[in-house]
């Protein structure tokens, strides 16, 4: 027992060091002295960066901002924790970073490695171009006293899924896209000073504002908007639920995306040439509301607006099909997806992916499928069908695939 | 300045009965009383009468012994050996009677609760059991009370005691084997199995170690306790100890050893494991999945009572990373109003805790509960006003200690309790390290525990993996199950208990 008494505590010792004070542990904070770090900013300036952090101890209302300016971002950060604040700042609970526009042009895989890099931050930070105006202003901005300026980030960034506005990568995905594709998304936003989404109390508030594309060597920085960012999401299935407005003859249908399967094929010759990449889509919906005249019981009516459906949801996936290769850049991860399914056929290619992806024809299957409408006469016992519905030939299809 | 006292005299255990020498072994004795009776009626015809009185039943000894001894139908002119045998031949009314030659035989008895009749001139005497119904009735248990089960305890006789195993075990082969206590108390012992399904080797070391016992006198459960575990340093149980004699005679069904001590309301047994420490007689009672569940639960309390504090001294000091922001928050701003650190804040907090405890038990049973409920209420909330401590430290204290309070027996609680001590300083100086190494230790040392030959940790460690889930759920009573293998029962296969 003394042998192994002896034997933990020296394991103990090597693992924690020794500190000056009275604990062993060199990690010690007072809990009292800490100040937690919910998120920070980085713009690019003439002379370096500029970096902002937005911190709190305790209550929400003390919450306060406070910046520095260095040559880097590691230099600027530094600089900020370690200035006489009364509290030691702690970065392992932040939440989300925001990046200027000239930072992200510029700078953005510098924010990707301090994240990396630094021992207190995690890499599952979301993060955030600002559009419109610095990162800086529009956290200040957002500053108020209820909610904060990180909930009312936060709340956008679980927002953005709900609604299909788009979705916030993680630091660790952007990395590990722009390692393994040489591109990534962002989801950008930008500060308004109407329509608030939240009650906010600061004189901004926040909204998205699409998706950047942002490449390994950080000189490309396009930006992917309205059907193109619907679109990204569908292709990357990181839709959760979006509402759509669908026009069938004098009626207007508003239909909520409640499911989504989205299957890729690669298309190989017989000599193992890819010729095309075949994409089927699967969007089950409900019926919302109904503006006009329609029966919605009638198997016409309700399979005009599966069409209809169909047709949109095509037309985003075409559109950021069509983006994407017009740009050369594959943020939609369409090597992975052949890498995955056909690793022999992809590495027996002999052409790179970069001369193949661009004229690479993408064929866009879209089965829409209006499951529910809450229609009175259309009960699930009396919608029952004998014969399987489309939605379910789909599933089907897609399980055996 | 005293004046010394005289050594008493030494019985020699072999000295021939004499009235001379028996008395000399109970001089001074307050208690002693000795008187000549005529047997018939015949005065030149004495014998000695000696007993102790308050151990002998005086009615008894007037009614049983004395009456029909010195009835002159029945004994006139029988004396000396003739009369010795007639007592024998059952002359006189008491169901026991031996024929005592030596001394330490006959002061034995005397002790035990018979009365003598010395003759003299034969050097012998007979002995009558006449003891006393001066004694504690069967009660229902104090401390493992069950809703739905047996309301018998034992308690300080032990006769009594044996009485009502033999009522719930009706088995020829329950075999109860004396031994004597204590060098000076002379305790009476008893060692409690079956005959032919109790593993013998286990019957055999647990004889060992009761004779092994060298004391004054075993008046305590720990002189037992401590004199026949395997690792008497550990501060944790391996010895089950209990009241109720429907647990008790489980436990022999089982294929464990059972001990009894004269003056001790308990029961011993042993070999004592962790996993039996985690039940309760309730388990038996109640239904099979709500039984499974509470042990679960009784499980998660081990944890709880051990790591909270030091987890969250551990988290509080150096790992503010793995507390959600939330909480981080509400801690942060609880604890700007103190004026100690986490670790003396905690420190504090489980040393007020064991004090009100103590007080709890100390003091008689309506005032301790009061102590209890004022400690709880009071001077708690009153720390947290006054900003002498945190609510959650409050919080996290309070739940190790109520946590620690559904360990069904008081020595693993205890156990647990001064564990969580030592993880707590663990926690101080080394963080989550220091928590990690502290239950990698204690889970080294009660993996190196064993009791009578059976690993401690058994079914968990040491044991065929199948039977890992006996220790955490009850099955039904309509399904056969398996013994532990660990026992080697005679039958070594499977139970219905």
């Amino acid at each position: 027992m003394k042998k192994a008494i002896l034997l933990t505590l020296a394991l103990a010792l090597a693992l924690t060091g020794c500190s000056k004070g009275l604990t062993i542990f060199s990690n010690y904070r007072r809990i009292e002295n800490i100040e937690l770090v919910r998120a920070f900013t980085a713009d690019a300036r003439e002379d370096g960066v500029l970096v902002s952090i937005y911190g709190t101890a305790g209550e929400e209302n003390d919450a306060r901002m406070v910046e520095k300016s260095g040559p880097s971002l590691g230099t600027a950060m530094g600089e900020l924790l370690m200035m006489p604040l009364g509290r030691e700042a702690i970065l392992s609970h932040t939440e989300n970073m925001l990046i200027g526009e000239d930072m992200a042009r510029s700078r953005l895989n510098e924010c990707l490695d301090y994240v990396e890099r630094y021992s207190e931050t995690r890499l599952d930070i979301g993060l955030l171009i600002v559009r419109g105006s610095s990162a800086r202003d529009l956290l200040k901005g957002l500053s108020g006293s209820d909610p904060s300026a990180a909930d009312v980030i936060a709340g956008l960034a679980n927002h953005l899924d709900r609604v299909g506005e788009g979705t916030v990568f993680t630091c660790r995905e952007v990395a590990v896209s722009l390692l393994e594709n040489g591109v990534a998304l962002v989801q950008c936003v930008r500060g308004v000073e109407e329509e608030k989404l939240f009650d906010a109390r600061g004189d901004l508030n926040i909204e998205p504002a699409g998706f950047a594309v942002v490449t390994e060597d950080g000189q490309t920085l396009e930006f992917l908007t309205g059907e193109e960012t619907l679109g990204s999401l569908l292709l990357l299935s990181r839709l959760r639920s979006k509402n759509l407005d669908l026009t069938v003859e004098d009626a207007v249908f508003t239909v909520s995306l409640e499911e989504l399967k989205t299957a890729y094929e690669p298309v190989f010759d017989g000599d193992g040439a890819l010729t095309k990449m075949k994409v089927r889509i699967a969007a089950g919906a409900k019926l919302v509301s109904l503006r006009g005249v329609a029966d919605v019981t009638e198997k016409a009516c309700r399979e005009a607006v599966e069409r209809a459906l169909s047709e949109r949801l095509k037309a985003a996936a075409q559109a950021a099909v069509a983006r994407s290769q017009a740009l050369g850049l594959d943020f939609l991860d369409l090597h992975g997806v052949t890498a995955r399914k056909h690793p022999g056929k992809l590495a027996a290619l002999g052409r790179d992916w970069s001369e193949i992806f661009p004229a690479l024809p993408v064929e866009v299957e879209v089965e829409g499928a209006l499951r529910r409408t809450f229609d009175i006469m259309d009960s699930p016992e009396i919608a029952e069908k004998e014969e399987m519905t489309p939605w379910e030939k789909l599933t089907e299809s897609l399980k055996d695939n | 300045m005293l004046k010394k006292e005289k050594a008493p005299p030494e019985v020699a255990e072999n000295a021939p009965v004499t009235v001379a020498a028996l008395e000399a072994v109970f001089e001074t004795c307050y208690d002693f009383e000795s008187r000549d009776l005529h047997i018939g009626g015949d005065a030149s015809n004495k014998a000695r009468l000696c007993f102790l009185d308050g151990l002998v039943s005086g009615s008894d000894v007037a009614e049983q012994v004395i009456r029909p001894l010195t009835d002159p139908d029945r004994f006139a002119g029988v004396r000396g050996s003739q009369a010795i045998a007639r007592l024998l031949g059952g002359s006189v009314y008491v169901y026991t009677a031996k024929c005592r030659e030596t001394l330490g035989d006959l002061s034995a008895d005397l002790l035990n609760g018979f009365c003598a009749l010395i003759f003299d001139a034969e050097r012998r005497a007979v002995t009558f059991e006449v003891k006393s119904p001066q004694r504690r009735g069967v009660d229902a248990p104090k401390e493992e009370k069950v809703v739905k089960g047996a309301k018998d305890a034992f308690v300080e006789t032990m006769k009594i005691n044996t009485t009502l195993v033999r009522r719930k075990l009706r088995n020829p082969h329950l075999k109860i084997r004396e031994f004597p206590l204590g060098q000076r108390a002379r305790t009476s012992a008893v060692l409690v199995y079956i005959d032919g399904f109790t593993n013998p080797e286990l019957v055999a070391e647990a004889s060992r170690r009761l004779e092994k016992i060298d004391v004054e006198g075993a008046l305590t459960s720990a002189v037992i306790e401590e004199n026949i575990v395997d690792r008497h340093r550990s501060p944790f149980p391996q010895v089950i100890s209990t009241e109720r004699t429907d647990k008790f005679c489980m436990n022999l069904l089982e294929g464990r050893v059972g001990m009894l001590v004269d003056g001790l309301p308990l029961g011993f047994l042993v070999p004592g494991t962790f996993s039996q420490f985690m039940k309760v007689p309730e388990d038996h009672s109640g239904h099979f999945i709500v039984a499974s569940a509470l042990t679960l639960l009784r499980y998660l309390s081990v944890a709880l009572t051990l790591l909270a504090p030091a987890f969250y001294v551990a988290v509080a000091m150096y790992h503010q990373e793995m507390i959600p922001t939330r909480l981080l928050q509400s801690m942060i701003e609880a604890h700007a109003s103190v004026p100690f650190p986490t670790a003396v804040e905690v420190v504090l907090m489980l040393l007020a805790f064991e004090l009100l405890q103590e007080a709890g038990i100390r003091l008689p049973s309506p005032i301790g509960e009061t102590v209890s409920i004022i400690g709880a209420l009071i001077v708690g909330q009153s720390a947290v006003e006054a900003s002498v401590v945190s609510p959650v430290v409050v919080v996290v204290v309070a739940l190790a200690g109520i946590a620690g309070y559904t360990m069904p027996n008081i020595d693993m609680g205890s156990a647990l309790r001064l564990c969580r001590f030592l993880l707590v300083l663990a926690a101080i100086f080394l963080g989550m390290f220091g928590v990690a190494m502290g239950c990698a230790l204690i889970v080294y040392h009660l993996s190196s525990l064993e009791s009578f030959g059976v690993p401690y940790m058994s079914p968990f460690a040491g044991s065929e993996g199948r039977h890992q889930s006996r220790a955490l759920l009850r099955k039904s009573m309509t399904v056969k199950r398996d013994r532990e293998p660990e026992l080697k029962t005679g039958d070594g296969g499977e139970a219905k208990l």
